[in-house]
């Protein structure tokens, strides 16, 4: 019996110290060691898509550098907002993912992502890291001082419109809000759910913020800590959205899926959107090659757009940083980031890549049209997102807000005050 | 083998007790095992979350102990108590309708009707099927321009089900009825086939009808298990998820917000302590909930 028991606690002891072993993390290669060239596995993780260049660089990078395995995983947009934060704060992490600029505040503040700093030294590709970017992606870059990502592509709004449905009607290309809400009116056949050839309107805080910006609102105080979208000129640009709706849109909600089927099938004749959505429409509507323009948003008072984008970020769970670190800087190079918007649309973000020759070429896709211009133009009136941890919660309390102005449950003054109550709580608290 | 309780010293006992002992110690070490895995799966991540409870913790930097805050917190704000709300109603109407639904069923499947094998098969069926699958189905079927609204249509009784923040909770409602009655069906009807044919025999003999049968006969022998449906019945309905995630996600204006979804959502956005509180603020409901259910439906034989 006691030979028994020595066995037993002994076998007891062994499984302890397995289980206390396999919870601890592996020690992290030290970022920037000197004589040690980066090898072994990096996991990527990518939020892009059908339309994603990764997996063409991936393949290019790989075979340039045999040392490094890439593991590329890709994630739904919504997926991966849910699945980043739990992993990275776990020894799940990747080593390299794609993320939404506007959730780097909330990611950055929870001390989820690493400092690239320590990682590149201050340099991109040999450039100096500053002189890669315009100043305001430089900005939006960073956070509490560190740099926490390198910005892959930009995201500023445009509007997308049949330009073989407005000529069949006789319509020109609106230009001002007013023109744009007497256009759709006219354009759009049906009623309500039933539209078709409608403007898309998804209840989403990226929309409510351009028609801000197009009004001269603010979201917040110049020190984030009181909303101020609520102002007479946010309800304004609610108010503008509600009729546009009302007008000729179709309401899309965040449950009716992507609306690319909105557009194959016809529903959909007009919407504002990022750059990204010219590889979609190519991959998801290729019939329609030709009929589609790009023009700047309509609006009343002045031009304006959200200003967001994807960055790429290495966890601080991440197993090998260091070579994350080549593979980011290999995806950042000027002809990959040429491959970013030949491939998907997408509109680099380094000044590299926005000087690259495709940018500047016509697109057969919109009739011959050079489609980058509009939003290079939109770019330079977009407005980033306060760079605030509470954003996330800002934003699903306007997504909120939003949606129950379009499905006729609030005014505009009620909603944006409700709104702007638990946003100045969730800033506060 | 079961472990012996300690007897009082005597001198006929004396020689059992390192009998019993070595008994009892070996039935700990082959339970071992299963403790471990228990303890380390569930209750040190539930002591670790009962901490959490009470502190402000994004799952990275380290948790900065706040008191009651999270749970004052969660007993005071308005999106999670509407969250709550939502769960009441799911519990009170997937548990009224369900289990009627079930015992309806059930009598019906008890009599000597034909093929009842395939319609027991039938209803059994969808519980067979993931949540997420049913939710899925259902949520193509009650879209806008999905079959349901294509045949309502045709009579001007077309709705926008998942959209109209005034129905999607009831339609989240009704797809988890019609993936869950077939369980509590099986159940009824196991239990109606066990009540001794005798019982029914003697109430016919005092003149009973069909109707005196079933309130005087049936209902009370079904009791048990009835407190087995609905204390089961509960636990699920105030754990609804899945439906609301693949239907709805919340919406529409947070219309079909569930405690757990909100609990799922406090967890997505690095609030570990206001989760946590909101899971053991959970667990005493259900705890007192199904305490209460038990004692209602305990009755002597």
């Amino acid at each position: 019996m006691k030979k028994m028991m020595r066995v037993c606690g002994g076998l007891a002891v062994t499984l302890g110290l397995v289980l206390a072993a396999g919870c601890t993390s592996s020690p992290q290669p030290t970022p920037g060691s000197s004589g040690v060239k980066p090898s072994g596995e990096v996991v990527l993780w990518d939020y892009y898509g059908e339309s994603t260049p990764l997996k063409d660089i991936v393949a290019k990078f790989s075979a340039e550098h045999p040392e490094i395995t890439v593991k590329y995983e890709a994630y739904a947009y919504d997926a991966i907002s849910q699945k980043f934060p739990v992993a990275a704060s776990s020894a799940a992490a990747p080593d390299l993912a794609t993320i939404d600029m506007t959730w780097i505040p909330q990611y950055a503040s929870a001390g989820l992502l690493a400092d690239l700093g320590s990682f590149s030294g201050g340099t991109l590709n040999g450039q100096p890291m500053q002189s890669a970017y315009s100043a305001g992606a430089y900005s939006a870059m960073q956070y509490d001082g560190h740099l926490v990502t390198a910005m892959m592509d930009f995201d500023a709004y445009a509007l997308y419109y049949r330009q073989d449905l407005l000529q069949a009607a006789g319509l020109s290309v609106p230009k001002t809000f007013d023109d744009f809400v007497d256009v759709s009116a006219k354009l759009a056949k049906g009623e309500g759910s039933k539209r078709t050839q409608a403007v898309l309107m998804p209840p989403s805080v990226f929309h409510f913020a351009g028609a801000l910006a197009r009004e001269g609102g603010q979201m917040l105080s110049p020190d984030n800590t009181k909303a101020t979208f609520n102002s007479a000129e946010g309800v304004q640009a609610l108010t503008n959205q509600k009729r546009l709706l009302d007008a000729g849109g179709l309401y899309w909600g965040p449950d009716a899926g992507d609306y690319i089927a909105g557009i194959a099938d016809g529903r959909v004749a007009m919407f504002i959107d990022g750059p990204y959505m010219m590889g979609v429409l190519k991959s998801g509507a290729a019939d329609q090659k030709g009929k589609w323009g790009v023009a700047t948003t309509p609006y009343s008072k002045q031009p304006g757009s959200y200003l967001g984008g994807t960055g790429l970020v290495i966890p601080t769970g991440a197993r090998n940083g260091t070579a994350a670190w080549v593979l980011a800087q290999y995806i950042l190079q000027p002809e990959n980031q040429e491959l970013l918007y030949t491939k998907s649309g997408a509109a680099p973000a380094t000044l590299a890549g926005l000087a690259r020759p495709a940018l500047t070429e016509p697109d057969p896709y919109f009739g011959g049209q050079t489609p980058f211009a509009v939003f290079k133009d939109a770019m330079a009136t977009a407005v980033a997102f306060p760079n605030t941890s509470a954003w996330a919660e800002i934003s699903k309390s306007l997504n909120t807000a939003v949606e129950s102005v379009y499905l006729g449950k609030a005014t505009p003054a009620d909603a944006l005050n409700t709104a702007a109550q638990e946003s100045d709580a969730a800033l506060n608290g | 083998m079961p472990l012996s309780t300690a007897s009082p010293a005597s001198v006929g006992t004396l020689t059992m007790r390192p009998h019993r002992r070595r008994r009892s110690l070996v039935g700990l070490v082959l339970v071992a095992p299963v403790l471990l895995v228990v303890g380390v799966f569930f209750y040190v991540p539930a002591a670790l979350s009962l901490y959490w409870s009470f502190t402000k913790y994004n799952g990275n930097t380290p948790p900065q102990f706040v008191g009651l805050k999270n749970y004052a917190f969660v007993l005071t704000d308005p999106q999670t108590l509407n969250a709550f709300g939502h769960t009441v109603v799911f519990a009170l109407l997937s548990m009224t309708v369900g289990p009627l639904l079930g015992l309806v069923s059930a009598l019906l499947l008890n009599l000597p009707i034909r093929g009842r094998v395939w319609f027991r098969n039938a209803f059994f069926l969808p519980v067979v099927m993931p949540l997420v699958v049913a939710g899925t189905i259902w949520k193509m079927l009650l879209a806008d321009n999905g079959l349901i609204n294509q045949l309502l249509g045709v009579v001007g009784l077309d709705h926008q089900w998942l959209t109209d923040p005034g129905t999607a909770l009831y339609a989240i409602i009704a797809t988890s009825v019609w993936q869950g009655f077939g369980f509590e069906t099986v159940v009824f009807l196991s239990a109606l086939q066990s009540i001794p044919f005798e019982l029914y025999e003697a109430a016919r003999c005092d003149g009973a009808n069909s109707w005196h049968q079933f309130w005087a006969v049936t209902l009370p022998a079904l009791r048990p298990t009835m407190v087995f449906v609905f204390v089961v019945g509960v636990i699920g309905a105030f754990q609804a998820y899945d439906q609301v995630y693949v239907m709805t996600q919340g919406g529409p204006l947070r219309s079909t917000e569930t405690i757990v979804f909100l609990l799922v959502e406090r967890f997505h956005e690095l609030k570990l302590g206001p989760a946590s509180a909101i899971a053991y603020l959970l667990v005493a409901v259900l705890a007192t909930l199904s305490a209460l259910q038990l004692r209602l439906g305990k009755e002597k034989a």
